[in-house]
C-alpha cells in the first residue's frame, strides 16, 4: 500500500514536471472490469478494459479484498492469462468469499481506480466446452441414428462431484442455417433420430454447471449419415403408377359417359311430342306449316248422306285366346241373341231391328269389359267390315280375313249376306229372301257339343224363326261321341275353305228358299269326316229330333239337296218329299255358297241346282236350299 | 443464476420427506420402531439404499437453493436495481462462525463426518432466522411485496432438509462409515429483527444473501459426501 502510495506520488510529480514543461498529458482514464470467470469453480480470472492512457505509459494493476478482511492483495498472476487480466489460481481462490476486486491505471501523472466489483467464485462459473465430441451413425432396425458422446472439460472436476455439468448439444444439416437444439442434462450420450438418408450433419455440444454460465460450444463434428435402403422412393413410385393409373380410367369413364353425363348436368329441351307435329318446321319457323300438319282432315265428322251408311254396322270380330273366355262371352252372347228375341221387330229395311247387332256388339263389348279381355284380345283384330249398302246387289260376304273361329268356337260372323239378285224364284221368295239374305249371320257360335247357339238375324222378324227351327251346329252334336268334338272342330276351323261364311250364306240361301212363311231352316252339321266332309244331317224343328235322319218338313219351297257330287256341287231335288232319308255326307262340301271373299283362298264350292234324280246323295250339307236361290246360284 | 426449481421435484421431494419424517419419527417416537421392518431388508419391503437417500437429499438441497436464488433475485431487482452490488464490509453471516471449507481440496480433505456435521450446523443454524423471516414478511407484507410462500417454503424445506441429513448421518453411521453420531445443537446466532425498515431491509438483504450462499454451501458438501461414499452413477 505504502510502496504503491510512494509510486502514485512520483508519477504526479512527473506529470506536474512535464506539465510544467507545457507538455499535453493527464492521468490514465478509469478502466473497468469487463468480467471474472472461473472455469472449475477452483481457479478464475478477471479481466479489464484499460482507458484513456493520458498519453503516458500506464501501468494497471489489480487489487482485491476479501470478504471480512481489511487485507488489499494484489493479483498474483498478471501474464497467464494475458493482457490486461489476472488470474487467480487454485491458492488464491476461496470459494464462497466475497472478493471486492479493483484495478487501478496509473501513468505518471496519476493513476484511476476503477469501479469495485463484488463476486463470489460460485457464480462466476463458466467452463470449458466438452471434450472429445464423437458422433457416430448407428442402426435400429434398418434406420440409422446418430449416437453423440462426449466428455466434460477436463479440468472440470465432475467425478468428485465438486461441479456439476449440464449438457447440451445442436445438430444441422449442412447448409441450412437452423439448428436443432437438444438438452442432455448431466448424461454425456445422446441419440439422434430421423436423419435424412445422405446427408452431412453438424453437431456441437456445451455445458454449464448448475449455476453459472454456459460454455462455449464445442468444435464442430461432421457426420455423414449414408444412403440407406431406399423404402420411401419405390414407395413413392408406386403410388404415382397408382394414382396415374386411377386418372386415366376416370378420363375413359368420363369421356365413355360424356353423353350422358351432358345429358345429366345440362338435360335437353324437351321437344313438343305431338303427332303430326314437324319439328323442323318449328325451328324454320314456318307457323302456317306447322300447324297444317296437325289439322285432320274431314273433321268433324261430316253426317253422311246417306242414313243407310249410318246404320251400317260395323262388325267386330273378336279372336279371344283363351276357350273360356270365349265360352263365356259365347254364353254372353247367347244371352244377347236369348235377349234379342225380345225385340220388337222392325220392317225398316237397312236398318237393323232393334238394333240387334249393334245392341250385340255393346253388349259384347260389355262382357269383353267386365271380363277384362287381355291385352292380346283387344289388340286382336276388331276388324270392322263395314257392309255394303243392302242396296247392292250380289253384294258380296263380306267377312272378315281371319275367321272368326279361333279357340273353338265362332264368335260372330263378320259375313254380311246379301241376297244376290239371282235369288228370284218368287217375288215374295224374292223379297223374303232378300229380307232373310239381308239377314247375316251375325254369329255363329258353336261351342263345344252341347251348348246352343244360336245365330243372330239382323232383322229380328227371323230371331224367332231361325232359332226355332235348329242351328247351324257346326260342332258336332253329343250324338256323336265317337269323334272328338275339339278336333272335329279344329279340323273345320283348319279347313277354312269350309268358310263358315258360305254356310251361313247356304244357310242363308236355305233360308231364302223357305216358303212365305219365311223361315229360315238350318242345317245341323252332323260331323266332319275324315275326310274334311262336313256331314249335315237334316234338323227337324218340329221334331227336334237331330238324328241322323231328318225329317223334311213339307213345303214346296224347300229343295232337298240330294247330295253332292264331285266338283263340290249340291244336288238338289226339286221335290220336297217327306224322306226318310238319312242323308250322309261323304265328302266335305265346300259349301262356299256364292262368293267368296277375297281372303278365302281355297276355291270356293258352287252350289247350284242339280239334277234332281240324283240318289249319288253326296252331300256335304244336309239341308234345304231356298229353291231360288239355289236356282240362281252362280257359279264362281 | 438460473436454479431450476421444478413444482414436480418439489412436490416429489416432499413426498420423500414425508417418508422420510414417518420412518424417523417412527424410529424415535416408539420402541416398536427401533428396529424398522425394513432393516434387514426382508421381501415385500423397500429398502432405501444409501445412494437413494443421497440422491434425495441432494435434490431437496438444490431445490432449496433454487428456491433462496429466487428471492435473493427478487429482492435485487426490486430493492437494489443498481447493477453493482452492494460493498458493504459489514456484511456479517450469523452462519461465519461456523467453520466451513471454502476450496476443493479443503472439502476432499475433511472426513465423512464433520462435513456431515458441518451440514447440520449449518441447517440448524438458519432454522429460527428463516422462520423469523417468514414470519416478517407474512405480517408486514405491505413493505416486503415479494412472495412469503416462497420464504416459507425456504424455511421448511430447510427444517426437512435437516432432518434428512440427519437420517443419512444416520445411515452412514449404520454402515460404518462415521463413527459417532452426528450432534446438532442450536446456534445461539439468532438475532431477534429489529425496528426500523432500512434495517430491516438491510437484514433481509443480508439474511437472503448468506442463505443463498449456505444453501449452496450444504448441496456442495453433500454432493462431494455422495461422490465420495456411493460413487456408482452420477459422479
Amino acid at each position: 500500500m505504502m510502496k504503491s502510495a510512494v509510486r502514485v506520488s512520483l508519477l504526479l510529480l512527473l506529470v506536474f514536471a512535464l506539465h510544467a514543461k507545457g507538455m499535453r498529458y493527464s492521468p490514465p482514464g478509469k478502466p473497468t472490469l469487463t468480467r471474472c470467470r472461473s472455469p472449475e469453480k477452483e481457479t478464475f480470472t478477471c479481466w479489464w478494459e484499460p482507458g484513456f492512457d493520458g498519453g503516458l505509459p500506464t501501468t494497471y494493476a489489480l487489487f482485491y479484498r476479501k470478504e471480512n478482511s481489511e487485507t488489499v492483495y494484489e493479483c498474483p498472476d498478471y501474464r497467464t492469462a494475458g493482457e490486461n487480466s489476472c488470474f487467480f489460481n487454485k491458492n488464491d481462490t476461496s470459494i464462497w468469499v466475497n472478493y471486492n476486486i479493483t484495478v487501478v491505471a496509473s501513468n505518471a501523472l496519476g493513476s484511476t481506480f476503477s469501479d469495485p466489483v463484488d463476486i463470489d467464485v460460485v457464480y462466476i462459473v463458466k467452463p470449458n466446452h466438452p471434450e472429445t465430441v464423437t458422433v457416430t451413425v448407428m442402426e435400429d432396425k434398418g434406420w440409422p441414428f446418430l449416437r453423440v458422446s462426449w466428455e466434460p472439460p477436463h479440468k472440470a472436476d465432475t467425478r468428485s462431484g465438486w461441479i456439476t455439468l449440464i449438457y447440451e448439444l445442436r445438430v444441422k444439416l449442412e447448409g441450412e442455417n437452423d439448428w436443432e437444439m437438444h438438452l442432455a442434462g448431466q448424461q454425456k450420450i445422446f441419440n439422434i433420430f430421423s436423419l435424412r438418408s445422405g446427408g452431412t450433419y453438424l453437431v456441437q455440444v456445451r455445458c454449464k454447471p448448475d449455476h453459472g454460465y454456459w460454455s462455449e460450444w464445442s468444435t464442430t463434428s461432421y457426420i455423414k449419415v449414408p444412403d440407406y435402403f431406399h423404402h420411401e422412393k419405390p414407395m413413392w413410385v408406386l403410388i404415382t403408377c397408382f394414382c396415374a393409373f386411377i386418372f386415366l380410367i376416370l378420363t375413359w369413364l368420363l369421356h365413355m359417359n360424356s353423353q350422358s353425363l351432358k345429358h345429366f348436368i345440362l338435360p335437353p329441351i324437351p321437344g313438343p311430342k305431338i303427332k303430326g307435329f314437324d319439328k323442323q318446321l318449328l325451328k324454320n319457323g314456318k307457323s302456317d306449316d306447322i300447324f297444317s300438319a296437325l289439322v285432320v282432315p274431314n273433321f268433324p265428322p261430316i253426317a253422311p248422306s246417306n242414313c243407310e251408311d249410318l246404320l251400317v254396322e260395323y262388325l267386330e270380330v273378336y279372336i279371344p285366346e283363351e276357350q273360356e273366355l270365349m265360352l263365356e262371352e259365347s254364353k254372353d252372347l247367347n244371352d244377347v241373341c236369348l235377349k234379342s228375341e225380345g225385340c220388337t221387330s222392325d220392317s225398316d229395311s237397312g236398318r237393323g231391328s232393334c238394333d240387334s247387332h249393334t245392341l250385340l256388339m255393346d253388349k259384347f263389348r260389355e262382357a269383353k269389359g267386365e271380363k277384362k279381355p287381355r291385352d292380346q284380345e283387344s289388340n286382336r283384330t276388331r276388324t270392322k267390315n263395314q257392309r255394303k249398302g243392302w242396296g247392292e246387289e250380289g253384294s258380296s260376304c263380306v267377312h272378315d280375313d281371319i275367321p272368326i273361329i279361333s279357340g273353338g268356337r265362332v264368335k260372330t260372323w263378320p259375313c254380311v249376306f246379301s241376297p244376290l239378285p239371282q235369288y228370284s224364284s218368287s217375288t215374295l221368295e224374292h223379297k223374303s229372301s232378300l229380307e232373310r239374305a239381308k239377314q247375316h249371320c251375325l254369329s255363329y257360335s258353336a261351342g263345344p257339343p252341347g251348348s246352343t247357339s244360336s245365330c243372330l238375324d239382323q232383322q229380328g222378324q227371323h230371331c224367332k224363326e231361325t232359332l226355332r227351327p235348329g242351328n247351324w251346329e257346326f260342332s258336332l252334336s253329343n250324338k256323336q261321341p265317337h269323334l272328338p268334338h275339339s278336333q272335329t272342330w279344329w279340323q273345320l276351323q283348319a279347313h277354312s275353305d269350309l268358310n263358315i261364311s258360305s254356310i251361313g250364306c247356304t244357310r242363308a240361301l236355305a233360308g231364302l228358299q223357305l216358303p212365305a212363311l219365311e223361315s229360315t231352316e238350318y242345317v245341323e252339321v252332323q260331323r266332319v269326316n275324315e275326310e274334311n266332309m262336313v256331314l249335315l244331317q237334316p234338323v227337324d224343328s218340329e221334331q227336334g229330333h237331330f238324328e241322323d235322319c231328318s225329317q223334311i218338313p213339307l213345303g214346296e219351297d224347300y229343295s232337298r239337296v240330294k247330295g253332292v257330287d264331285r266338283d263340290n256341287r249340291l244336288l238338289l231335288q226339286r221335290e220336297v218329299t217327306r224322306e226318310d232319308r238319312c242323308l250322309r255326307e261323304d265328302r266335305d262340301m265346300y259349301g262356299e255358297s256364292c262368293h267368296t271373299s277375297s281372303v278365302t283362298q281355297k276355291p270356293t264350292a258352287c252350289i247350284h241346282i242339280a239334277r234332281p234324280e240324283q240318289d249319288d246323295m253326296v252331300l256335304a250339307v244336309t239341308g234345304y236350299v231356298d229353291t231360288s236361290t239355289a236356282s240362281t246360284l252362280p257359279c264362281y | 443464476m438460473p436454479f431450476i426449481a421444478d413444482d414436480t421435484i418439489e412436490a416429489d421431494g416432499q413426498a420423500v420427506w414425508v417418508e422420510v419424517v414417518c420412518v424417523l419419527l417412527c424410529s424415535t417416537v416408539s420402541g416398536v420402531c427401533s428396529a424398522p421392518r425394513c432393516m434387514n431388508s426382508q421381501s415385500g419391503c423397500h429398502v432405501v439404499s444409501l445412494s437413494d437417500l443421497f440422491d434425495r437429499v441432494i435434490q431437496h438441497s438444490s431445490r432449496m437453493h433454487g428456491i433462496s436464488n429466487d428471492l435473493h433475485a427478487e429482492f435485487e431487482h426490486y430493492f437494489l436495481p443498481s447493477k453493482n452490488q452492494i460493498s458493504r464490509v459489514g456484511r456479517y453471516c450469523h452462519t461465519s462462525s461456523i467453520l466451513t471449507p471454502n476450496g476443493k481440496e479443503n472439502t476432499q480433505r475433511m472426513a465423512e463426518q464433520e462435513l456431515m456435521e458441518v451440514i447440520l450446523k449449518l441447517l440448524l443454524a438458519w432454522r429460527d432466522p428463516l422462520w423469523h423471516f417468514h414470519q416478517s414478511i407474512a405480517h408486514h407484507h405491505d413493505f416486503f411485496n415479494f412472495s412469503s410462500n416462497k420464504a416459507l417454503e425456504m424455511s421448511d424445506m430447510v427444517h426437512e432438509l435437516r432432518k434428512g441429513v440427519e437420517k443419512v448421518a444416520e445411515k452412514m453411521q449404520m454402515s460404518g462409515i462415521i463413527s459417532n453420531s452426528v450432534s446438532s445443537r442450536a446456534s445461539p446466532e439468532a438475532s431477534p429483527p429489529a425496528d426500523s425498515p432500512e434495517w430491516r431491509l438491510m437484514k433481509v438483504y443480508d439474511l437472503l444473501h448468506c442463505f443463498r450462499r449456505d444453501s449452496n454451501k450444504v448441496q456442495n458438501y453433500l454432493k462431494i459426501l455422495k461422490c465420495r461414499i456411493v460413487p456408482q452413477h452420477g459422479c
